[in-house]
C-alpha cells in the first residue's frame, strides 16, 4: 500500500539542523493494522502526518499506491487522501458550528455526493456507531468519547482504504480506549489499514505489526 | 454545498455575537448612509430632468455687468417673431407670494407665479382636471396644484370655483395639477394666466431695461438644433429690437435648464437657491469612505480572529476541501453577513427617510427606495462591500496549512498586526479628515451669519408698508408700542430688497456707466442699524421727491474705492451722477455693510432719502415678549390697511435663508462624520475587545510582577495615540487642502485656523479614550489569577 524509501525530516534552527526523522524506510502492505510508539518528541505525528501527506519530508521517496506522491501537485495529492485517506485526531478536531449529522456529512459534500445519498450513508454511520439519538447536538453538548466516535465516523464515511489515527485514545478512559480500539479491530477485518499512534502498550497490541521509533530513528520493529 | 455554507455562517454570527454585532450594524449604517446619499445625489443632480423636452429647454437671460436669470417681458414676443422654427417660447413672471381671497377670507400664499398658455408645452404637469391646452389661454384664469386646491377647498369639486387676488383680479379655477416635484429651480404652487395680467405690463414690455423681478423667458429648440448658432445670432437679435448701444452692452445668455440649478454665476435664492454639482460629487467620496470604513472593520476584525478559525480550516482541508472551496466558504459567510445588514440598511434608511428629508430639505419618499435604481445601487454597494471587505480575510484564512492548525497547540504566526495597524490608520485619518471638514463648515456659517456683517441685525424685524399715505401714523403706532426699541422707514433692510442704478462720476474719471446699489432710507436708519459713519453725516429728512436731480447722499467704502479715494474724509463733497440724470453730492461715508449675501463681493452702496420710495418697516424688538409686541403691530398694521395680510421677517432668518444650501451641506456633513466616526468606534472596539482577549495572561503576569491599573491601559493605549498621531499627519494637509478649496468658491471667507486642528485630533484621541478605556480597565482590574489559571 506504502513505501517510505530514506525519508529525512530536519529543521534549521539557526545554525543547527535539528532531525526529527532519520532515514525511515517502512514498507505497509494493505489490511495491516500498524502501532506507532516512542517517547514524546521523537517524530511520531511527524511520521504520520507525513504518511498522510499533510507534511512534507525534505529527503527521500514516498510511494503510496504506486504513486510516487511527493512530486505530485498538491492538489493531486489532496484528491488521494480525499478518496483514500481518513484521519482521526488526538483532540477529535469536530467543526464546533456544526452538529454531529453536519461533521459526518461534510467529507461527502466535498465529494460532491448527491444529498440523497448522503442521506443514506450518515444514517448508516450513525446506526453503525450507535449515535442516532445524537445527531442534532453540537459536539461541546458531547462526551469525548462520543466525540471521537463521531470523529471515526467521519473518517470511515467515505469509506477509506487507510485510516490515520493519531493517539485517537489519549483524551479518552480506558473503557472508552477499549471501546475505540475494537471499532478498529473490526474496521482491519473488514480489510481496512491502520496506523494508529499509540503511548499505551494494551492499545499497541490490537495492531498486528509495532514500529518504536526513537530520536527519529526506527529503533525496532516487533 | 451553499446551504451548509449558510448554516455554519449563520451559527458562526450566533456565537460570536459582539464581533456579527460590529460587522452587521457598521455595514448596515454605511449601506443606509450610501442610500440616503444616493438619493440626495439622485435628487440633487435631477433638478428639471423630469421634464420631457428638459434636454432642448433653455432659459434666456440677461447678462450685462452681472448675470441676471431675469429678462425684460419684451424678450418673449421678439423670439417668437425672429426665430419661429423654435418648437416653444414661454413667458413667465414669478411671484414669490400673493395674496388672495376666497370665501371673503384673505390669505398670503407663497409660490404664483403669472405663465403664458405655452408653459404647459415646455414643463408637462400632471394633470388631474383641466385642460393643459386652454387652461391658460383666457384672462383671469388660475390653475391649482393638488395641496392647494385640497387647502382652500377640502374636498369639494375647486374646479369653476372663484379667486380674488392683490384685491384686483378674479380668477377662475381652470384647472388642478398634481403638486410640483421638488428637484425643479421653478417651484410653484399657482399659475395664472399671463393674459390677465399682459395689460398692466405693457409698459415693461417695450423698455429692454425695464427688468421684473423674477420675469423668466423660457424656449424649447427644435430637435437636433445648434444652440451654439442661436446664440450667435442673440448680438443681432438685441440690436434689431432694441438698437446699437444696447447691444453693445448686454447679451442674452441662453441657459440650459438643466443647468440652472449648478449655475451659480446667477444667485436667485429667492425662488431655488443654486448649488455646485462638486459638492455631490463630494458626498459621493464620503459615501465611498463611510463603506470602506466598515469594511476595514470587516477586515480588521475578520483577520484578528482568523486563528480562531485555523482549525476549522484545517479540518475542512482534512476531509477533502479545496482551497477555493475554503475562499467560496468565507465569501459565503460575508455575503451572508452583508445580506442581513443590507436589509437592516434598507429598514435604517425607510426609518430615517422623512426625518432626513427635513433635515435636508428635500422633498423624497419612502417610496423612491423601491425604484429599480435604489436597488441596483443596493446591490451594487453590497457586491463591492464583498469583495472589498470578503476577499482578503478569505484568502488569509483559506491559506492554513492543516498541519500546523491541528497541532494540540497550535503555533500559527499569521497576525497581520501591519496590516491592521495600517487600516486603522486609515479609519482615523476618514474621520479626522471629516471632523476637520464639518468644523470648517460650522465656522464658515458663523462667519457668514454673524461675523462682519457691518450692521446690527438682533432682534429686527422687516414688513411691508402697503399705503405710503399711512407712514405717519404707523410710525407713531410703533413708537408707542412698548414692545418696539427703534423703527426705521426705507426701501428695505440692509440685507432685504435691493435696487440697484447706473452711476458715473466724470470728476473721479469714471465715464462709462457703472452699477451700484441704491437704498432709500430715513434719518434713523443709520442708527437704528449700527451702521458705522466714517466721515459727514447720515441722510437729513428732506421733502425732496424723485423728481428733484439735486441731492445729499450717503455712500459706503467700496463706493469712495471705485472713485480712486481712500480718506473717507476727501470724498465729502464729491460728486457722483446717478440714474443719468441724478447729481449727487456725498455728505456722508459709511464703513461697509453687507446687503447681500457674503457669496458676492460687495459692491458700492448709496443712501439717499427719499420718503417716496419708503416701501418697508423695519423694527427693532425688545427681546423679551417677542410674540405680543408682534402680535399688537400685527393688529394695528391690519386696522390700518385692512386690505392686505401682515406678514413680517427677522432678518436674521432671511440672512440664514443666504446659506440654506451650506446650512444643508453642514447638516449633511455633520451626520455622515458622526457616522463615520460611529463605525470606526464600532470597529476600534472590537478590536480592543479581542486584543484584551489575547493578552489577558500578559497583563496577567505583568499585574503579578507589580503593574499599576495605569501601567495596563497605557499599555493598551500607547499603540492608539501613535496610530492618531499618524493618521492626523495624513488627515492635516489633505482636509487643508479639500477645505481650503471649498472655501475659495465664496467671496468671503474664513482663515483654518490651527484651533480646528487642535479640537480634530483632540476629538480623535476622547473617542478613542472612550472606545478603548472601557475594555483597558477592564483587563487592569481583573484579577490576575484568572487569567493565569486557565493556561
Ligand atoms: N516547527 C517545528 N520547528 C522545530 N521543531 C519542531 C517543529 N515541529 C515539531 N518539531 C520537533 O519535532 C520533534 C517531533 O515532534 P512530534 O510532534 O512528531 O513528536 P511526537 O513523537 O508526536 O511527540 P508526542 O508524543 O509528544 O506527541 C519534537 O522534538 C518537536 O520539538
Ligand atoms: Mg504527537
Amino acid at each position: 500500500m506504502l513505501q517510505l524509501k530514506n525519508i529525512y525530516k530536519w529543521f534549521n534552527t539557526g545554525s543547527n539542523r535539528t532531525f526529527i526523522l532519520k532515514d525511515i524506510n517502512l514498507d505497509i502492505k494493505q489490511g495491516e493494522f500498524v502501532s506507532i510508539m516512542g517517547p514524546s518528541g521523537s517524530g511520531k505525528s511527524t511520521l504520520l502526518n507525513v504518511m498522510g501527506m499533510l507534511d512534507e519530508p525534505n529527503e527521500g521517496k514516498y510511494i503510496f499506491l504506486d504513486q510516487d506522491v511527493l512530486h505530485m501537485k498538491e492538489k493531486q495529492r489532496s484528491e488521494i487522501y480525499k478518496s483514500h485517506i481518513g484521519f482521526v485526531f488526538q483532540a477529535y478536531h469536530l467543526i464546533d458550528e456544526l452538529t454531529v449529522y453536519e461533521n459526518i456529512e461534510t467529507p461527502l459534500i466535498y465529494q460532491n455526493i448527491k444529498s440523497g445519498e448522503r442521506k443514506g450513508m450518515v444514517a448508516d454511520m450513525l446506526d453503525r456507531f450507535q449515535i442516532v439519538g445524537k445527531k442534532d447536538l453540537f459536539p461541546n453538548q458531547l462526551s469525548g468519547g462520543q466525540q471521537q466516535l463521531v470523529g471515526i465516523a467521519r473518517a470511515l464515511i467515505v469509506k477509506p482504504k487507510l485510516i490515520l489515527a493519531d493517539e485517537p485514545t489519549g483524551n479518552l478512559n480506558s473503557k472508552q480506549g477499549e471501546e475505540i480500539m475494537n471499532i478498529f479491530k473490526e474496521l482491519n477485518g473488514e480489510g481496512v489499514t491502520i496506523i494508529q499512534v499509540t503511548h499505551s502498550e494494551k492499545n499497541a497490541e490490537y495492531g498486528s505489526r509495532i514500529i518504536h521509533l526513537l530520536d527519529g530513528r526506527i529503533e525496532k520493529e516487533s | 454545498m451553499i446551504k451548509n455554507y449558510f448554516k455554519t455562517a449563520w451559527r458562526y454570527i450566533k456565537k460570536h455575537k459582539a464581533y456579527s454585532l460590529i460587522n452587521i450594524l457598521g455595514l448596515a449604517l454605511g449601506i443606509a448612509s450610501c442610500l440616503i446619499i444616493f438619493l440626495v445625489v439622485q435628487y440633487e443632480l435631477g433638478y428639471d430632468q423630469f421634464y420631457k423636452k428638459s434636454d432642448r429647454t433653455y432659459r434666456v437671460t440677461l447678462n450685462q455687468l452681472d448675470f441676471n436669470p431675469s429678462v425684460s417681458m419684451g424678450v418673449v414676443p421678439a423670439l417668437r417673431t425672429d426665430f419661429p422654427e423654435l418648437e416653444d417660447v414661454s413667458q413667465v413672471w414669478y411671484r414669490k407670494s400673493a395674496l388672495l381671497e376666497i370665501h371673503n377670507e384673505k390669505y398670503e400664499e407663497k409660490g404664483m407665479m403669472y405663465a403664458d398658455k405655452y408653459f404647459p408645452e415646455i414643463f408637462d404637469q400632471h394633470w388631474l382636471e383641466g385642460n393643459p391646452k386652454t387652461a391658460l389661454t383666457d384672462p383671469n384664469s388660475i390653475v391649482l396644484t393638488e395641496s392647494i386646491a385640497h387647502k382652500y377647498f377640502g374636498n369639494k369639486e375647486a374646479m369653476g370655483q372663484f379667486i380674488k387676488l392683490e384685491n384686483k383680479y378674479n380668477l377662475k379655477i381652470t384647472g388642478v395639477i398634481k403638486n410640483v416635484l421638488g428637484n425643479t429651480h421653478l417651484p410653484f404652487n399657482m399659475i395664472v394666466s399671463f393674459a390677465t395680467v399682459e395689460n398692466d405690463v405693457k409698459g415693461m414690455m417695450s423698455n429692454f431695461y425695464a427688468i421684473a423681478d423674477g420675469s423668466f423667458a423660457y424656449i424649447v429648440t427644435p430637435k437636433n438644433y445648434h444652440i451654439s448658432q442661436m446664440q450667435s445670432l442673440m448680438h443681432g437679435f438685441i440690436e434689431k429690437n432694441w438698437g446699437k448701444d444696447i447691444a453693445k452692452d448686454a447679451k442674452l445668455p441662453l441657459q440650459p435648464l438643466t443647468d440652472i440649478h449648478f449655475d451659480q454665476r446667477y444667485l436667485n435664492n429667492t425662488i431655488s437657491y443654486t448649488t455646485s454639482r462638486e459638492t455631490y460629487y463630494a458626498l459621493i467620496a464620503i459615501a465611498v469612505l463611510i463603506i470602506i470604513i466598515a469594511c476595514i472593520n470587516f477586515i480588521n476584525l475578520a483577520t484578528a480572529q482568523a486563528i480562531r478559525r485555523a482549525k476549522e480550516v484545517g479540518v475542512r482541508k482534512v476531509l477533502g476541501s479545496t482551497r477555493s472551496q475554503l475562499i467560496k466558504q468565507f465569501l459565503g459567510e460575508t455575503t451572508f453577513m452583508v445580506l442581513i445588514a443590507m436589509i437592516l440598511g434598507l429598514l435604517v434608511t425607510a426609518f430615517f427617510l422623512p426625518l432626513l428629508s427635513t433635515w435636508l430639505s428635500l422633498k423624497i419618499s419612502i417610496a423612491q427606495l423601491l425604484q429599480s435604481s435604489v436597488i441596483l445601487v443596493t446591490v451594487l454597494v453590497a457586491i463591492s462591500i464583498i469583495i472589498l471587505a470578503g476577499l482578503y480575510p478569505a484568502f488569509v484564512q483559506s491559506a492554513f496549512r492543516p498541519i500546523e492548525s491541528l497541532k494540540s497547540k497550535p503555533s500559527l504566526t499569521f497576525s497581520g498586526l501591519t496590516l491592521r495597524k495600517s487600516l486603522v490608520v486609515i479609519q482615523f485619518a476618514i474621520c479626522q479628515v471629516m471632523i476637520i471638514g464639518t468644523l470648517v463648515v460650522a465656522y464658515q456659517i458663523d462667519f457668514f451669519e454673524n461675523r462682519d456683517l457691518g450692521f446690527d441685525k438682533e432682534a429686527v424685524i422687516s414688513f411691508k408698508i402697503p399705503d405710503k399715505s399711512k407712514t405717519e401714523v404707523l410710525r407713531n403706532e410703533l413708537q408707542n408700542n412698548p414692545g418696539v426699541k427703534q423703527v426705521s422707514f426705507s426701501s428695505g433692510a440692509p440685507v432685504i430688497s435691493n435696487n440697484f442704478t447706473s452711476f458715473t462720476s466724470p470728476e473721479s474719471g469714471i465715464k462709462k456707466e457703472d452699477v451700484t446699489e441704491l437704498k432709500f432710507i430715513d434719518e434713523d436708519y443709520t442708527k437704528m442699524f449700527a451702521l458705522k459713519m466714517l466721515a459727514g453725516e447720515s441722510v437729513q429728512r428732506t421733502e425732496t421727491s424723485d423728481n428733484d436731480s439735486v441731492h445729499n447722499v450717503v455712500v459706503n467704502e467700496t463706493m469712495i474705492h471705485k472713485l480712486g479715494i481712500q480718506d473717507p474724509q476727501k470724498a465729502i463733497g464729491k460728486y457722483i451722477l446717478l440714474n443719468g440724470s441724478w447729481n449727487a453730492t456725498i455728505t456722508g461715508v459709511v464703513k461697509d455693510f453687507q446687503s447681500e449675501s457674503k457669496h458676492k463681493k460687495i459692491r458700492p452702496c448709496v443712501l439717499l432719502y427719499n420718503k417716496n420710495a419708503f416701501f418697508m418697516v423695519s423694527a427693532r424688538l425688545q427681546t423679551s415678549n417677542m410674540n405680543q409686541t408682534i402680535a399688537r403691530i400685527d393688529k394695528a398694521w391690519s386696522s390700518l390697511f385692512p386690505q392686505n395680510v401682515f406678514s413680517y421677517e427677522f432678518l436674521d432668518d432671511h440672512i440664514a435663508a443666504w446659506y440654506s444650501q451650506e446650512q444643508k451641506e453642514y447638516t449633511a456633513f455633520k451626520l455622515f462624520a458622526l457616522i463615520a466616526i460611529i463605525i470606526g468606534s464600532m470597529g476600534l472596539y472590537g478590536l480592543i475587545t479581542f486584543a484584551a482577549a489575547q493578552r489577558g495572561k500578559e497583563v496577567g503576569i505583568r499585574k503579578v510582577l507589580g503593574a499599576s491599573l495605569a501601567d495596563i491601559v497605557f499599555l493598551f493605549s500607547k499603540e492608539f495615540v501613535i496610530l492618531i498621531a499618524i493618521a492626523f499627519l495624513i488627515a492635516a494637509p489633505l482636509a487643508y487642502y479639500i477645505m481650503y478649496n471649498w472655501l475659495q468658491s465664496f467671496a468671503y471667507q474664513i482663515n483654518i485656523g490651527a484651533n480646528i486642528f487642535v479640537i480634530a485630533i483632540l476629538s480623535s484621541f476622547i473617542i478613542a479614550a472612550f472606545t478603548i478605556g472601557y475594555q483597558a480597565i477592564k483587563a487592569g482590574i481583573v484579577n490576575p489569577i484568572n487569567s493565569l489559571r486557565s493556561e
